[in-house]
Parts: C-alpha cells; sequence; structure tokens
C-alpha cells in the first residue's frame, strides 16, 4: 500500500517535471522580454525577473501596426465564427428536420467537400479574387470560410438527438419555422454551438496558410502574419522585439485558458470521443 | 414532410396534402431549400467551383501572365519526374509516419499517466501545460522554437547540450540530419495536447465494470490494458491517427517559418513546395497538379483507413 503511494507519488513529480519542460519554453519568452538587455539570452537563462525592462513592447508598436493587427484578426475571426455558425445551424436545421428531394445527396455533396484540402481551392479562388480586385483585403481571407461542412455535420447529429416531439407540439401551437428553429432548436442545441463556436475561433484566430497568400499590406495583416513578419525585419540580436510580439499574443490567450480552462478543454476533447 | 410532395410550389394555398400540416405561406416545399441556400452557395463558390477550377488549371502552363495554354498531361509528367517534388514527398511521409505514431504513443502514455487519482492542483497544472501549446498558433510556435533551438542562446541547445543529445551544439535546424526530427518534435510539442485530452476523455469513458470484471478474473494490470483499455479505445485512436494523418500530410508552417525547406532541402514538404512553385514562382497550372496529388493523397489515404477501422476497431 506504502509501496503503491510512493510509486504514485513519484509518477506524479514526474509528471509535473515533463509538464515544466512542455512550458518552459514560453516562459523563457515571456520573462526575457521582460527582463533588461543585460541579462537577457543569459546561459544558463534567468528564469525569476528581479529587475525588469519593459521596452521591448514599444518596440512591437514601432515596428508593426500591432492594434491594426488585432482588429484585422478580431473581425476576420469574428466573422468567420458568426457566419460559419449561422449558415451550419440553417443548414443542419433543414438536414435533421425537414424531408426534401435531395437531401441525401445534398449531404453526401458537404460530407465529400470535408476532403477537398485548402491547398487545391486555394490556387483558383486566388485567381478569381485577384481579377475582382480583392486580394489583400479582409473579405479575401472570411468569405471561403463563411460555411463549414464540419459544422453542419456536427449540428446535424446534435439536432437529430432533440426529440421531434417538441417541434410537433410548438407546431400545433402555430409556430412557424424560424420560431421553431429559434426558441427550440437554437437553446437545446447551445452546448453544440459553443463547441462549434470554441473550434472555428481557435482555428481561424490561429490560421496562417490562407491569410499568408491573400495578405500582404503591414495593415492588413492578421496578428500570426504580423508576428512572422517581425522576423524578416530583426536581426538575430533583435530577437526580444520577436519575444515581446510572442507575449503579448500568448499572454493573454494563456489568461483566458486558465480561467476557462475546463469548458475550453471539454469542448475540444468531445470532438474525439463523438468522432 | 411528405405531404409537402402534393403541394404545389408558388401557390399561397397549400392543395391536397395533409390538413394536420399547415403551411402559412404555401412555399413548404421550398422552405428546405431556402434553409440550406446560404451554405450550399457558398459551399459551390468556394469548394465545389473551385475544386474543377484546379482540375482544368492541372491542364495548363500558365503562371498568371499572358493566357492560359492546354499542355495535356504534361504537368502530371513533370510531376512524375520532379525530383524536388519527390525530396518534398519523401519528407512529407517521414514527417506524416513519426507524427502518428509518436502522437498515438506519447498522447495515450501521458492520458494513462495522468488518469488517476492526484491532487487537484496538479491535475490542473497538468492539463494546462500539456494542453496550452496547441492554443498557440503556427506562427508563434515555430518563432519560439527557432530561437529556442538557436545554437548561441536557445535554452533547447543550452540544456539538450547538458544532458548529452547530440548534434545541438551547432543548431538542429541547421545540420541536414537533425532538422526534420527537430520539426517533427516541435509538431509534437505543438499539438500533443490535443491527442492527450481526448485519449483521457476515452479513458474516462471505460465503464469501471469492465476493469473489476477482469480483476475478479485475475488479470493483471498488462492484461487489464491489451485485453480492456485497448480494444475499448481502438475508436479514439482511430480518430487520433485520421486527424495526425490529415494535419500532418499537409504539413506547412514550420517548414515555412523555420527553415523555408531547408538545409538543401531536407525540411521541404509537398505544401510548402506547392506554395512556393504557385505562389513564389506563380506556376500556378503545376502547382493546381500538386494541389491534386495532395487531395487524391489524402483521399486514398483516408478511404483505406476507414477499410482497415472494420478490422481493428472494437465497436462495443
Amino acid at each position: 500500500m506504502i509501496a503503491k503511494r510512493a510509486g504514485n507519488l513519484a509518477l506524479s513529480a514526474a509528471l509535473v517535471a515533463l509538464g515544466l519542460l512542455m512550458i518552459a519554453p514560453i516562459l523563457w519568452v515571456f520573462v526575457t522580454t521582460i527582463l533588461p538587455a543585460e541579462q537577457r539570452f543569459a546561459l544558463p537563462p534567468k528564469w525569476i525577473p528581479t529587475e525588469f525592462d519593459f521596452s521591448a513592447f514599444g518596440k512591437v508598436f514601432d515596428l508593426i501596426p500591432f492594434w491594426k493587427m488585432l482588429l484585422n484578426s478580431i473581425v476576420i475571426t469574428g466573422v468567420i465564427t458568426l457566419g460559419a455558425v449561422t449558415t451550419s445551424v440553417l443548414a443542419a436545421y433543414a438536414f435533421s428536420r425537414m424531408e426534401f428531394r435531395g437531401r441525401n445527396a445534398l449531404f453526401i455533396l458537404f460530407l465529400a467537400g470535408l476532403m477537398i484540402p485548402q491547398q487545391i481551392t486555394i490556387i483558383p479562388v486566388f485567381i478569381a479574387m485577384r481579377e475582382l480586385g480583392l486580394v489583400d483585403t479582409r473579405a479575401s481571407v472570411f468569405l471561403p470560410f463563411l460555411v463549414n461542412a464540419l459544422g453542419i455535420f456536427l449540428l446535424r447529429q446534435y439536432m437529430l438527438s432533440i426529440p421531434r416531439e417538441l417541434d410537433d407540439a410548438a407546431r400545433v401551437d402555430g409556430a412557424g419555422r424560424l420560431t421553431i428553429l429559434w426558441r427550440i432548436i437554437l437553446p437545446l442545441a447551445r452546448p453544440a454551438i459553443v463547441a462549434l463556436s470554441i473550434f472555428l475561433f481557435q482555428v481561424y484566430w490561429n490560421d496562417f496558410f490562407w491569410p499568408n497568400v491573400f495578405l500582404s499590406s503591414p495593415d492588413k495583416l492578421t496578428l500570426p502574419l504580423g508576428l512572422v513578419s517581425l522576423q524578416g525585419a530583426q536581426g538575430e540580436s533583435e530577437a526580444v522585439v520577436v519575444f515581446a510580439a510572442i507575449t503579448l499574443i500568448v499572454a493573454p490567450l494563456l489568461l483566458i485558458f486558465l480561467f476557462f480552462q475546463r469548458a475550453l478543454v471539454d469542448s475540444i476533447a468531445s470532438s474525439g470521443v463523438k468522432g | 414532410m411528405s405531404s409537402g410532395a402534393t403541394q404545389i410550389v408558388g401557390t399561397s394555398r397549400a392543395v391536397g396534402g395533409a390538413p394536420r400540416r399547415r403551411s402559412p405561406r404555401g412555399g413548404e416545399k421550398l422552405t428546405p431549400y431556402l434553409f440550406l441556400s446560404p451554405a450550399l452557395l457558398l459551399f459551390l463558390t468556394f469548394v465545389v467551383a473551385p475544386l474543377f477550377g484546379a482540375i482544368a488549371l492541372s491542364f495548363t502552363d500558365w503562371n498568371l501572365l499572358g493566357s492560359k495554354r492546354f499542355i495535356g498531361l504534361d504537368n502530371f509528367t513533370r510531376l512524375a519526374e520532379d525530383g524536388d517534388l519527390h525530396k518534398a514527398l519523401g519528407n512529407t511521409l517521414i514527417f506524416t509516419f513519426w507524427s502518428i505514431v509518436l502522437h498515438v504513443v506519447v498522447g495515450l502514455g501521458m492520458a494513462l499517466a495522468v488518469n488517476r487519482q492526484m491532487w487537484r492542483v496538479t491535475r490542473y497544472f497538468l492539463r494546462t501545460a500539456f494542453f496550452f501549446p496547441f492554443l498557440v498558433s503556427w506562427a508563434a510556435v515555430a518563432l519560439i522554437w527557432q530561437y529556442a533551438l538557436d545554437p548561441n542562446f536557445g535554452i533547447a541547445t543550452f540544456y539538450g547540450d547538458k544532458v548529452g543529445i547530440p548534434g545541438l551544439a551547432d543548431g538542429w535546424l541547421l545540420n541536414k540530419t537533425y532538422a526534420l526530427p527537430a520539426l517533427i518534435l516541435v509538431d509534437l510539442w505543438h499539438t500533443i495536447g490535443f491527442a492527450f485530452v481526448v485519449f483521457l476523455a476515452g479513458l474516462q469513458a471505460i465503464p469501471g465494470h469492465l476493469y473489476e470484471a477482469s480483476e475478479v478474473d485475475g488479470a493483471g494490470p498488462v492484461r487489464r490494458f491489451w485485453h480492456v483499455t485497448l480494444p475499448m479505445l481502438s475508436p479514439t485512436i482511430f480518430f487520433i491517427v485520421v486527424i495526425s494523418f490529415i494535419g500532418a500530410f499537409q504539413i506547412f508552417e514550420p517548414m515555412y517559418i523555420m527553415t523555408r525547406g531547408g538545409p538543401d532541402g531536407a525540411t521541404s514538404s509537398v505544401v510548402q513546395y506547392l506554395y512556393e512553385t504557385g505562389f513564389r514562382n506563380y506556376e500556378v497550372g503545376y502547382a493546381a497538379s500538386i494541389g491534386l496529388l495532395v487531395f487524391v493523397a489524402v483521399l486514398a489515404a483516408t478511404l483505406v483507413q476507414f477499410l482497415l477501422r472494420r478490422r481493428w476497431v472494437f465497436e462495443g
């Protein structure tokens, strides 16, 4: 019994060590950013700062339009999340609640669309957007993602689990399609909608491949692109400016995560259990 | 809504049909299509049409300037002979193989280790430390590790060298032997948290009575793992294999940001090569044929995985 306890404790200690190892690179970036210049990049590194220097943040704002990039990220990710959730809810409602010609064929079409990678659609879409003069605009980055096949699929599955008797009861009371969707389906499908929103926000907030092709002017870039643009502008000695930019982006994310950890982890893990 | 089939579209009153079904404006037959139309129009515009556009492009030598010229299957013979592409494909396959193996083995190992009684604080810390990197963008992850692996001031270099990990002092990313393994490990660091939480949720969904029953039968921990945990977890393992495959086969960011495919092509990937071809050299015709190759490969591999699923996934 005691041996088992000791074994458990040793395992916990090993896990905590692994955890520290995992977050060490992030902490190194945070700490290095706020150290005085002569203490940065010392080896072995200084893990607990005793003196502080916040000037590196100022240099970020000098080099890139950080707040503009933050705004771009918020607008693009916000429009995609709201738009894709809306189109998915409407489509999932039709697929789960109505009978019509071509229902199965259309559903299979959407599912097949899941298999078509961005890397193939990006070329014709780029050519078309170029002809329409939309390259280097926010629209070129959010328009293609206002539909999400995975979202339609997940919400349809969830809506199928909501008893149809509820719809029928409301219909007897004279409720129309939209009223039923708004008053009955939406509130009951809330967990799935919240999970989908978190998923979409996380994916498109961090997206790199697509925006990297379409956006090029500094004041049009999203945060991930702005971050990487610092890499070219800076010599090795100015790594601290990149560190400051990473800190500005990642530290607030860490705070949000610490508060909403349970909900975030559960909603993302649920995608796997159902899959 | 079988009653809808007997209604006449466009009339303001339902003709025939079940009286039970009230149809206020008579458009009941059209209603489903109205609900579907936003998703369907966007889907046709941004997924289906571009797919056919890419197929058409792949038969041309267009470079965004001048006129498109039909060149038959030339792009596809070029695919077969392009040494740089084959190098990128080889790197991608190595990356994909290790990505799948490591995500399953390490993710499951971490989940098994965490799935036990422990202090709440410890559990909270572990979930944060293991999962948080997954929420950080590739842009930030790639830059953090580029500096952490820097031969002069990187902490991974400093501590790794101390415990005897080879090659770090010369810079892993600058070395042909170590650059690709380095990117495999950075990717693992970035996304292992996802596999971990999915496996943990899978483990917690296994009913406890199965373990109790096998214990009564005298099975030890090793037998319990092989005969209860693994079969019950096989759908979860399958999910992680498929997800890891799709993500890894399309890997782009670490190659693009950290190494630009170098040194000497040692870390090029198919999608990075597609990007260079299409959006740096503007050979969009050839890039489209590479895109088709990615599409067909992902499609084929996923189909094979689903066919194999019947063999080894235990549907409880």
